[in-house]
């Protein structure tokens, strides 16, 4: 099992990739190439929990990832794994399909629930 | 409003949309029925905070999607307290969508759901519709006035400093409450007890009411 420091490296060199952080489902931050994470991991603890209320409320079976769109194209993805929580932000110039088939690849190399990037073929472009 | 979602539902993979109030719920939806609209206006309530706290991290943020196994939630704020999500299959084309919701949101501001519908002339009013209408409307009792509105910004970037992106749905929310019964400065300590019952932190609670002692100081 890779630490979570290499796993936050793999990530970060992903094509499209900008910058990632890794945190604990308790805040706590395992890893990260971006300058504020701060102001990302809150909003990956808030995001992961509200996921995961409408889920249960609707009766989802699994959050993949949320994404929240930005004007200057620098998207920022959450993907929940396990008890932690993956944050990207993507650069305003890649290719979304491939970088989340990317991303998506390494995570299902260290989760122990499931990934996979059958489903991502329709995100922003 | 009901057409302007029906609109999105010829889009290939949409299964539905609503449209929701914070204060006032579900407004409209075209959802199949097994999307009961207690449900969705819980969902409406999660996206809400979302979406606030969306915000407070991105000011340029555009929409919110939630990508789940059986389904994609995609959503956007047509204007403040109103958000339209759309519930999708995951083969849906994001593009398309959301150029969509683009000229819903033109529709949405021109045609006027985004300010209050005028009452229709040349209708007959009750006796009591009369005495009514010679109170002020509610609205207008709770208005902040544009001299109070400099300060309760900086309040709330001093919340956000305690609380984080949370800041932003809790002070509207306590500021919408406290404004119910006017939104004067004579009672501006009732807000400050408010807001430190929401920080819930003693610590955290007096740090704020320290980062807002000069800016009430010197209104």
């Amino acid at each position: 099992m890779a630490t979570a420091k290499d796993f936050v490296a793999r990530i970060s060199h992903v094509d499209g990739v900008a910058g990632c952080l890794l945190i604990k489902n308790d805040g706590v931050l395992l890893g990260q190439t971006l300058k504020d994470p701060e102001v990302y991991s809150t909003l990956m603890l808030i995001g992961g929990g509200q996921a995961n209320d409408i889920m249960n409320k609707i009766g989802f079976s699994y959050c993949r990832h949320l994404s929240f769109s930005r004007l200057n194209n620098r998207h920022f993805y959450v993907f929940p794994i396990d008890n932690y929580f993956l944050g990207v932000v993507q650069r305003s110039d890649c290719y979304v399909p491939d970088m989340l088939e990317a991303v998506y690849r390494l995570i299902g190399r260290v989760s122990t629930t499931r990934a996979d990037a059958s489903v991502l073929t329709n995100d922003f472009s | 409003m009901m057409h302007l979602i029906d609109e999105l539902k010829v889009i290939p993979g949409v299964v539905g949309a609503c449209i929701f109030d914070t204060r006032d719920g579900l407004k409209v939806t075209n959802l199949p029925v097994i999307f009961k609209p207690e449900r969705l206006n819980v969902v409406g309530k999660h996206l809400a905070k979302l979406y606030s706290a969306g915000r407070m991290s991105f000011n340029d943020l555009v929409d919110i999607t939630l990508n789940y196994d059986e389904s994609v939630i995609i959503t956007r704020e047509l204007e403040k307290n109103t958000l339209i999500f759309a519930v999708c299959d995951p083969s849906f084309n994001h593009n398309l969508l959301s150029m969509s919701f683009n000229l819903l949101q033109e529709e949405f501001n021109s045609s006027g759901f985004a300010v209050a519908e005028p009452e229709p002339l040349g209708e007959v009013q009750s006796p009591v519709a009369e005495m009514n209408a010679l109170e002020p409307p509610a609205e207008m009792k709770r208005s902040i006035g544009s001299d109070l509105k400099p300060l309760l910004d900086e309040m709330k970037a001093d919340l956000a400093k305690i609380l984080g992106p949370m800041a932003e749905f809790v002070f509207d929310e306590a500021v919408e409450e406290w404004s119910g019964n006017g939104a004067d400065f004579t009672r501006i300590d009732l807000l400050v007890e408010q807001l430190e019952q929401e920080i819930g932190d003693e610590k955290k609670a007096t740090e704020y009411k320290q980062l807002i002692a000069p800016t009430l100081k010197n209104f």
